[in-house]
């Protein structure tokens, strides 16, 4: 695809807010690349994932632990259900990086119900997407809170 | 402050193998802890490491209210005030860490104070000549904590001027920290890489009393130890080999008789740990650049001896938990009687190569993050017991197990790692605050 065109790439980011407002984390996953990445730091304009704490930053092999970890009937925490529903807009088309992926950011609100209790989380993420066919795949998400340094609530859901 | 609750009915609310179901929920009962049991135990702040320069300031809460600022002056001295101007009280510094430069200057009316805290100039001072007003009276200045001390770099502070020193007090629990800070090739650690901070909703002490609870586990943690056992066992081996949390998660999964292997130290003043010829963290991998730049520092035999005393989590109680061997300690702000805090420190080791720090933050994320897979099941059953024990069917919640098996040595108490020795311990140190009696 060499002229990347924005609509597509909403209705993408779209497909994949509404697998984790359901949530579907089997499919949602297929999203990413082999090589994809999560990543929601603890901190404003953290640039480095590894020697920086981070509430999540999870590979591959990390999430598909954690999707079988939210279907476990022995968890505690997931014998409440979680439902969200993400507003995402703003979306932007910013630039490549130097793989050729596209950098893309928007603004989402999320809300949350977990728990008996309403929740909202609200930020900015970005995307870099590998082109494939007429489709995308998630290189990597990052997940930026307006708060991440602030006390956060157990929450058991990727945003 | 006065309180309501005489000293004979909170003596009676811990009986020695069940605590009543108040400690959890009365408000009272909290604001007497804050009083009685923050308010004159060793508050862990804050690392040096965190104000490495003069004018650093670190802010925090020593009680659930009192603000505390800690603060490194010009002379390398780390000092705790208490956050609050010596004129009409307002708080000096509201974020959570910083530099004041010169001096502290209060955003009311302008005062000013040096590093120390001492009173440096009152704007358009002459309004106050003749008026009985004396500046060099410690009241009007930016008072210390009551006693400030602090052992490697960990900066406590008490609000009684009672307490014993740091040292005394921490007692023989301070193997741990000694432990931790000999893991760094030159004996020194540096907080790095940030804080996490986990909203509990839920009384303060079911985190500590989680901390030694080895029954807990591998009943709390399945889902997680089971996906990730699963999952890992159908990845090729090279692909496994390579990821620490091959090492990290699955031992939460370890049998009753592992854990009870482990074994329970206590000591007074509530500490104790549990671990020390073996734990969880055991079977970490060693990695060979540390491994080298150990064995320089220290030689081979002190090396060994510094690996093989592997604990789990230690309490100084109330307020600090460490984890000698993965360099992390989480700190405990409580806020109400259903309300708390928990940050999460990483620790570098100096001397050590950068994937001693990397390994340390991914434990932190898995196990501590409020987004991971281990800290919320635990804060979910604090919570069902929270809620729980609003029942009226009981009183009481129990902790009998392997009551009078505790062997009781001359510093310290040792039971096995199954026991409720922890317990035990705590809930007698918190006898002793409440009633008044810790000192003396
Ligand atoms: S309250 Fe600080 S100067 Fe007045
Ligand atoms: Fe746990």
């Amino acid at each position: 695809m060499s002229n990347p065109d924005l609509k597509q790439i909403e209705q993408f980011l779209y497909r994949e807010a509404s697998l984790l407002d359901q949530p579907d984390l089997d499919q949602w996953m297929q999203l990413f690349t082999e090589d994809g990445s999560y990543w929601m730091p603890a901190m404003e304009g953290q640039s480095d994932p590894l020697n920086h704490i981070s509430h999540i930053y999870e590979d591959r092999v990390m999430m598909e632990i954690r999707r079988r970890n939210f279907v476990h009937p022995r968890s505690a925490s997931k014998e409440w259900p979680v439902r969200c529903s993400h507003l995402l807009g703003n979306i932007q088309l910013q630039n490549q990086t130097d793989s050729g992926d596209l950098v893309v950011t928007c603004n989402f609100h999320v809300i949350v119900w977990y728990r008996e209790e309403q929740r909202v989380y609200a930020g900015t993420c970005e995307h870099h997407l590998l082109a494939e066919g007429d489709d995308y795949r998630i290189r990597h998400k990052r997940v930026d809170l307006i708060n991440p340094e602030a006390a956060q609530r157990s929450m058991v859901i990727y945003l | 402050m006065t309180t309501l609750i005489s000293k004979e009915e909170v003596a009676s609310l811990v009986r020695p193998t069940r605590l009543h179901k108040r400690l959890y929920l009365d408000p009272d009962v909290f604001e007497l802890e804050m009083e009685r049991i923050w308010g004159q135990a060793w508050i862990f702040i804050g690392h040096e490491s965190q104000v490495p320069n003069p004018g650093d300031f670190f802010t925090t809460n020593i009680t659930h209210k009192i603000p505390v600022v800690m603060v490194r002056d010009k002379g390398d001295s780390v000092h705790v005030l208490h956050n609050r101007c010596g004129h009409k009280g307002a708080k000096l510094v509201e974020s959570r860490q910083g530099n004041v430069r010169g001096a502290f200057r209060c955003p009311y009316h302008g005062w000013t104070f040096r590093h120390d805290g001492g009173l440096l100039k009152v704007p358009n001072e002459s309004g106050y000549d003749s008026t009985g007003f004396d500046s060099s009276d410690p009241c009007y200045s930016m008072q210390s904590v009551a006693q400030v001390e602090s052992y490697r770099g960990f900066v406590f502070a008490t609000l009684s001027a009672e307490a014993p020193d740091l040292k005394t007090w921490l007692g023989g629990a301070i193997d741990c920290l000694d432990n931790l800070c000999d893991r760094a090739p030159e004996g020194e650690v540096e907080v790095a890489g940030g804080v996490l901070r986990y909203e509990h909703q839920c009384n303060w002490k079911f985190i500590l009393e989680n901390l030694n609870d080895t029954m807990h586990p591998m009943v709390v943690h399945q889902s997680v130890v089971q996906a990730a056992e699963d999952y890992i066992a159908t990845l090729p081996e090279s692909a496994v080999e390579q990821r620490s949390e091959a090492e990290i998660i699955p031992p939460f999964g370890s049998s009753y008789e592992k854990f009870e292997d482990s074994g329970i130290t206590g000591f007074r003043y509530g500490h104790h740990y549990d671990g020390g010829k073996t734990s969880i963290h055991a079977d970490y991998k060693v990695l060979p650049a540390y491994h080298d730049a150990m064995v320089k520092a220290y030689g081979e035999e002190r090396t060994r001896e510094i690996y093989a005393f592997n604990t789990h989590n230690t309490l100084y109680y109330p307020s600090l938990t460490i984890k000698s061997a993965v360099q992390n300690i989480r700190v405990v702000r409580p806020i109400a009687v259903d309300r708390f805090v928990v940050e999460t420190w990483s620790f570098r080791l100096k001397g050590a190569p950068d994937e001693m720090l990397q390994r340390t933050l991914l434990y932190s994320r898995l196990i501590n993050s409020s987004f991971g897979m281990v800290g919320p099941d635990d804060h979910e059953v604090y919570r069902r017991a929270q809620e729980g024990l609003e029942s009226n069917a009981s009183e009481w919640v129990e902790f009998h197990r392997q009551y009078g098996r505790d062997q009781v040595l001359e510093d310290r108490v040792i039971g096995g790692g199954t026991s409720d020795l922890d317990m035990r311990t705590q809930y007698k140190a918190w006898q002793e605050y409440m009633t008044g009696e810790v000192f003396q």
